[in-house]
């Protein structure tokens, strides 16, 4: 009898391998790179089933240490024991952290000490051990009160799902959030709440977390409050080229879990574009560039002050302009070429890298 | 039909739902269609009660491939033209949502819809005051016309 259930099991879990990684590894095997806040870096081959527990046991003795005095962060998240090395959205050659837990004793006294100077830091968390954020993350295109009263099964659905134009695939690709701290950079980072909205992904200073990337905790201020996450995307449908390979994050493509159906075409697509207005008119994709073909044609498309040269909802809605111009990368190349064409002879400059999200542009090829 | 473009795909779509089930008093002239896709003939009534009660008039409707992004070119054809404060004698109408107020939202049925409405409305059927200087100067394409829409209520 169990051996038929391993059986199942093990077909599952290859079925679901091969959907995770799309088949592109002839073995499971993942090459992670583990980052320590004493500035060395471990490399380990994973396996998908394996769960955080047996990457401590493997970690722990290389940094001298017990496996219970190791906590693994990733994408701002400390991972509990029982996490498996597939609910994380690790692709290859992707980085975890690994800290020493912080003795107890070491911790309060600190405390103590900051409360002598200062009123104690608001709401010191409590930090626990959770799922990774990709499991527990849902989509930002749910409101407050949908998120409160969702049904297991939609929640599957309603998982967090991000796009990405991605510079080295050049196309529209499947993306990843992870979160660095906003001081140092550093990985080790643990976010105090998950990202509810756009803005909290997209705008600094929204969500406050505590940071063990260096030996000294990063501090926002003199007051020792805790410092804020950046979160930047990366593409999930190549290998990871180190931590600085960004995509631009394309906030307006979504996964079309409400079941819209295109305003041009009147398809219901899965993936979709869901314009800023306020009545979110929804195209596919293919409509999308064709729109922007039209438009583009026509020299249609507007210089606005602050986006750069865009386009609004093709219904015409106010207030519903494409604040990130990296959308029109789902041009073609020449498309694109005549667009940043037109958008230079119109003279508006660009706005200012790194304004949206922590994309820098010199990780995105200028065509 | 595999390698349909979007605007031919939404087209069909359209074609479909407007043959299936019909505005009133609109039917589309299928053998047109089927030469061409991007050229629709409908027809459409005069409602009782109305100062076109029993006319038949005729629409032609023309796409390009930016459709649903671009209006479609909408004239009166045929030896019937109504006469009526926004229809030019040679069938150009004057309605905003044929040019700038056109949104991809919009369809065929909607704007057979809004050239009823129009028609229904009709208190006095005249032709538009510059008819005669618009016709001799106009382009052939409405779409061209710079339209100073001047009465909201239709």
């Amino acid at each position: 009898m169990s051996f038929i259930l391993e059986l199942i099991t093990s077909f599952v879990r290859k079925m679901l391998e091969l959907l995770t990684f799309g088949g592109k590894t002839l073995t499971n095997t993942l090459k992670i790179y583990v980052k320590t806040n004493t500035g060395r870096t471990l490399t380990v081959n994973l396996e998908p089933q394996w769960d955080i527990k047996n990457v401590k046991e493997l970690v722990a003795p290389q940094l001298g240490l017990q496996p219970d005095e190791v906590k693994i962060i990733f994408a701002g998240k400390e991972l509990s024991d029982a996490t498996t090395i597939m609910q994380c959205d690790l692709g290859q050659q992707s980085t975890l952290h690994a800290i020493r837990m912080r003795p107890p004793t070491i911790q309060r006294e600190k405390l103590l000490s900051m409360s002598l100077e200062e009123e104690e830091p608001t709401g010191t968390p409590t930090e626990e051990a959770s799922k990774p954020l990709n499991e527990t993350l849902l989509d930002l295109q749910l409101e407050n009160d949908e998120r409160l009263n969702i049904t297991d099964e939609y929640r599957v659905r309603a998982k967090a799902h991000f796009f990405v134009h991605c510079g080295q695939c050049d196309k529209l690709c499947n993306g990843k959030l992870r979160v660095r701290c906003s001081l140092c950079k550093g990985g080790a980072f643990t976010v105090h709440r998950d990202p509810e909205c756009w803005d909290d992904v997209l705008k600094p200073r929204r969500i406050p977390g505590h940071c063990e990337s260096l030996e000294i905790a990063c501090v926002d201020n003199a007051a020792g409050d805790p410092p804020y996450a950046e979160f930047y995307f990366k593409c999930a449908e190549h290998v990871s080229g180190g931590e600085k390979d960004f995509a631009a994050p394309l906030n307006l493509i979504k996964n079309n879990i409400k079941d819209v159906p295109c305003l041009a075409c009147t398809d219901v697509s899965e993936t979709v574009l869901v314009f800023p207005c306020a009545a979110q008119h929804v195209t596919c994709i293919d409509c999308f560039r064709q729109y922007c073909r039209s438009r583009l044609g026509d020299r249609q498309f507007m210089p606005h002050p602050d986006f750069g040269y865009t386009l609004p909802c093709p219904a015409g809605c106010e207030h519903s302009f494409i604040e990130e111009i990296h959308h029109f990368k789902l041009l073609t190349r020449e498309e694109y070429d005549r667009y940043q064409r037109f958008a230079t002879e119109e003279a508006t400059p660009p706005p200012p890298c790194g304004t949206l999200g922590s994309v820098v542009c010199s990780a995105l090829p200028q065509s | 039909m595999t390698a349909m473009s979007p605007s031919e795909r939404r087209l069909h779509k359209e074609l479909m739902s407007l043959i299936k089930e019909p505005p009133p008093g609109v039917t589309v002239d299928t053998e047109s269609v089927q030469q061409n896709l991007s050229e629709w003939k409908l027809n459409i009534k005069g409602f009782e009660g109305t100062l076109y009660d029993g006319e038949d008039f005729q629409l032609l409707f023309k796409f390009n491939n930016k459709y649903p992004f671009d209006s479609p070119e909408v004239t009166f054809i045929g030896n019937n033209i109504p006469v009526h404060p926004h229809v030019y004698s040679n069938g150009h109408i004057c309605l905003s949502i044929l040019t700038e107020d056109w949104s991809p939202a919009l369809s065929v049925q909607s704007v057979c819809l809004s050239i009823a409405s129009m028609l229904s409305s009709c208190r006095e059927k005249k032709r538009p005051p510059d008819n005669a200087l618009y016709v001799k100067t106009c382009n052939k394409n409405p779409k061209k016309t710079k339209w100073w829409y001047h009465d909201d209520s239709v």
